[in-house]
């Protein structure tokens, strides 16, 4: 049952929520998408009994500013282990903003993970991770923390 | 002409391949990241941001710079209606936007120099121009999050910026705390678009979105993500094929 509980909580943080500026409800992106329908299958095909949600906690840490919009690290804690980690994005404003919040289906094509070892010049993906994100993050998992 | 420093927290790299551009501006292009950081790093205590934090400096004795950054932040303030609040728990923090902000700032300079075939590389996150060779353009290596020595994927690039957020680094991990476990979802995920500013913002979002980030980098307009999954899946945006080097592509051209 908890296992139940925790995946149903892992399906429910990895939703994300796009709030409008005009401070709509948040609304289920991208519901039909091809890939949630085969990253979540177990969670979402079967009805299951509403499970509790004692122990569960959710919060969110302080806003990143981007150019375009601003973003919080919302985390999700089940009997005090974090289980979800999301990004609420608020939005911004300009034609920008509106494109990430249309809801056109993404083509999105798959492969395999290769590794080459091509002539580069440079590389991408090094050791910095944004202290900003990360520190957001923690605050929302102190917060649920209580 | 390169030269490698660190700045900011992490090592900057400058790679300028035209000749005759002033070493000086090189110089010039890190004094300015020194004083970004300097300016507004909230993990230095005597930097205006902090100080401005901490009540300790007022706006208007502040580098003019300092009152453009937390004007856009105040502008994203009152346009959330109150969800933004740049002085959140205390302190500020406009890091997130300042550094991609300040590496376009610095290969704006390079530019401004004369140099038109550059790379300036933060920390894993790229400005690149022009390319390293006559015809063609900067191969980029996007590394392997598993196998240090490989790369997953290699994309070519004239003009734009590349920012990468991933699980790469022991300590860079997203980790429940009590398994000390990553974060599931996504290994890493690669953004490629016109400035460094938002590229960075969007590969932190998607990375943090973790399944969700593939299906919210496809309806970005003006940017390309390639999203490396835990299982090893790789999702990519239908046009960052064209962005890999064409096969059996003379580098040195005709």
């Amino acid at each position: 049952m908890r296992k139940a509980v925790v995946a149903l909580v892992v399906t429910v943080a990895a939703v994300i929520l796009l709030v409008g500026f005009d401070t709509r409800p948040p609304r289920t992106l991208n519901p039909n998408s091809a890939l949630r329908a085969k990253s979540t299958p177990r969670a979402l095909a079967r009805p299951r009994p509403t499970p509790s949600r004692a122990g569960r906690r959710s919060a969110t840490g302080p806003a990143l500013v981007t150019p375009f919009s601003v973003i919080q690290v919302r985390a999700t804690l089940m009997h005090g282990r974090l289980v979800g980690v999301e990004t609420v994005t608020l939005s911004g404003d300009g034609p920008h903003t509106e494109a990430i919040n249309a809801r056109a289906e993404p083509l999105l094509r798959a492969e395999a993970l290769k590794a080459h070892s091509a002539d580069i010049d440079v590389v991408t993906g090094a050791t910095y991770t944004s202290r900003s994100w990360k520190g957001s993050l923690q605050a929302a998992i102190d917060k649920a923390r209580g | 002409m390169a030269e490698l420093q660190h700045v900011m927290g992490m090592p900057v790299r400058v790679d300028v391949r035209d000749g005759g551009v002033d070493p000086g501006a090189v110089e010039r292009m890190f004094a300015w990241l020194r004083f970004v950081d300097a300016t507004f790093s909230p993990y230095r205590c005597d930097s205006e941001i902090a100080r401005l934090g901490r009540g300790e400096l007022a706006l208007r004795d502040a580098h003019p710079l300092v009152a453009e950054v937390l004007e856009h932040c105040e502008r994203l303030r009152r346009a959330t209606r109150g969800a933004f609040d740049a002085r959140a728990r205390g302190s500020l923090d406009p890091s997130g936007y300042v550094k991609g902000w300040s590496v376009d700032r610095a290969a704006a300079m390079l530019a401004a120099a004369g140099a038109r075939n550059f790379c300036v590389d933060g920390g894993g996150d790229l400005v690149v121009r022009g390319g390293p060779a006559p015809g063609r353009g900067w191969r980029v290596g996007i590394r392997h999050p598993r196998r240090r020595d490989r790369v997953a994927a290699v994309l070519e690039l004239t003009d734009g910026a590349v920012a990468t957020s991933g699980a790469y680094e022991r300590g860079d991990h997203i980790v429940d705390p009590r398994t000390r476990r990553p974060a599931r979802g996504v290994q890493a995920v690669t953004v490629v678009g016109p400035d460094l500013a938002t590229t960075d913002a969007c590969a932190t979002a998607a990375f943090a979105m973790g399944e969700g980030g593939p299906a919210w980098t496809g309806r970005l307009r003006g940017y390309e993500a390639l999203t490396i999954m835990s299982d090893d899946r790789v999702l990519s945006t239908p046009g960052f094929d064209r962005l890999r080097p064409r096969e059996g592509q003379d580098p040195g051209g005709p």
